[in-house]
């Protein structure tokens, strides 16, 4: 097993720890919860094996649902980002970056990994939010759970970028 | 072909990708009550549309065989209703013949029939009916309709009965004026079938265009007060000693179906019987 497969575990580990532990009690507006288990899955290298950037949003998603008691929900939105990081990411990379550049704030620069996060947060917790509804009556107390957890989980991706002693 | 192997190799992940979102929302809508509700109600409206589609196509390309399957019911409805018309004909025969002449034939037992041949332009004209012996006729039996007398039966067989009509020469019936209770003797006289005679009425009588004939139930054949016809003309008899009445029938021969026999009219044999029986015990007092 590699050492980057290793790091992404361990990153996972942390993740779903964190997630399960701390954030799955933050309900904003009663509502909107912030979840950052796509975070492992957005900092995938450029250039990697799309089937197993899809494996890999669907176990975590998996993970996240085994563990969360919403069954599906996770699954579905990390398997939908995972099909869309390498779009995102050829989005935001700057065009003299390396082919397996591995997407931080340090890679990409600040401003351009914020977008990232942003809108990579932002899908996450649109497919996530519109299966949990699964309905367009209160369209806007479903929107406002999007944009809030959306914004949380942005912010903590940022913070955690910021302090995060890896290179990568 | 091999660059339909290249296709699916280079766009592998578009499958992996969809059977992982399928696996994703089967489970979500397994244990979602609420998504799996939403689903179900969903998928329900429309597969719902999808089958009622179906079926109205389905039926559409069937008419074909409905429209022949209701024709054929149709057509048995068709012939029932024929069967029960002709039911409530011979029904309304036997209760048509004994509620016109509720009030004259109360006691009376009737067996309806029906004129299955008859002549009209002949000196002794005769008539066919299709019930006999079997069915309680005997000969001398009294033949009315719902207009009026018809004749009388003449012979019989055990299906079948031969009736002497007023339109026979032979034939003669005892009738009475309605309202004067003159009597006579009904004969015809050849040729119209709607008119016959009554001979035999005093000069003393005075009778006038329009008044009815009747039985008078001096006969053993028929009670008294059936209708024969309506007085026409009145003229002398050939030997000037009396009336003779041209009398227009009610009965129309000429359209006759149905008819009913009189079959326990025993007034005469009764009144025959008390009289034997007066006789006896006069004859014991004396």
């Amino acid at each position: 097993m590699s050492r980057a497969i290793i790091h992404r575990l361990w990153k996972l580990l942390v993740v779903l720890l964190l997630q399960l532990i701390i954030l799955n009690h933050v309900h904003v507006l009663t509502y909107a919860t912030p979840v950052i288990i796509a975070y492992v899955t957005m900092n995938f290298q450029r250039g990697a094996s799309r089937l197993g950037l899809l494996l890999w949003g669907f176990v975590t998603g998996l993970l996240y649902d085994v563990f969360s008691n919403t069954m599906g929900l996770g699954m579905c939105s990390a398997t939908l980002l995972a099909m869309m990081q390498p779009l995102l990411l050829s989005l935001f990379t700057p065009r003299d970056a390396a082919d397996d550049m591995v997407p931080s704030m340090r890679t990409m620069g600040t401003h351009r990994y914020i977008l990232y996060a942003f809108f990579s947060m932002l899908i996450f917790h649109a497919v996530f939010y519109a299966l949990d509804a699964f309905t367009l009556s209160n369209w806007t107390l479903t929107l406002m759970a999007m944009g809030i957890g959306g914004l949380m989980a942005f912010i903590i991706v940022v913070f955690a970028q910021i302090l995060s002693p890896s290179k990568n | 072909m091999r660059n339909l192997i290249d296709f699916i190799q280079k766009n592998l992940y578009w499958l992996v990708f969809l059977l992982l979102e399928a696996v994703s929302l089967i489970l979500l809508f397994k244990y979602n009550s609420y998504q799996g509700s939403v689903y179900f109600t969903t998928a329900n409206k429309v597969v719902g549309g999808a089958y009622k589609l179906t079926s109205d196509v389905t039926s559409y390309l069937n008419l074909g065989k409905e429209n022949a399957y209701l024709e054929q019911q149709n057509e048995q409805l068709r012939s029932e209703v024929i069967e029960l018309k002709k039911r409530l004909r011979k029904r309304q025969r036997n209760f048509t013949s004994v509620n016109i002449h509720d009030t004259l034939f109360s006691g009376y037992k009737f067996v309806g029939a029906q004129v299955i041949s008859s002549t009209l332009h002949r000196t002794n004209n005769l008539m066919t009916i299709d019930k006999g012996s079997k069915d309680g006729i005997r000969p001398e039996m009294g033949v009315v309709c719902s207009q009026g007398v018809v004749g009388i039966v003449y012979l019989t067989s055990r299906h079948y009965s031969i009736v002497i009509p007023l339109l026979n020469v032979s034939s003669q019936i005892s009738c009475r004026m309605k309202n004067s209770e003159f009597f006579g003797t009904m004969q015809w006289q050849r040729g119209d079938p709607d008119i016959s005679y009554v001979n035999d009425i005093p000069r003393h009588a005075k009778v006038k265009p329009g008044e009815m004939v009747e039985t008078n139930g001096y006969s053993d054949i028929f009670p008294e007060g059936i209708p024969i016809g309506k007085v026409r003309k009145v003229k002398d008899s050939s030997d000037g000693m009396s009336y003779s009445l041209e009398v227009a029938l009610f009965t129309d021969f000429k359209t006759l179906r149905n008819v009913s026999v009189i079959t326990n009219y025993t007034k005469p044999e009764r009144q025959a019987l008390e009289a034997k029986a007066d006789s006896l015990m006069q004859s014991t007092e004396e």
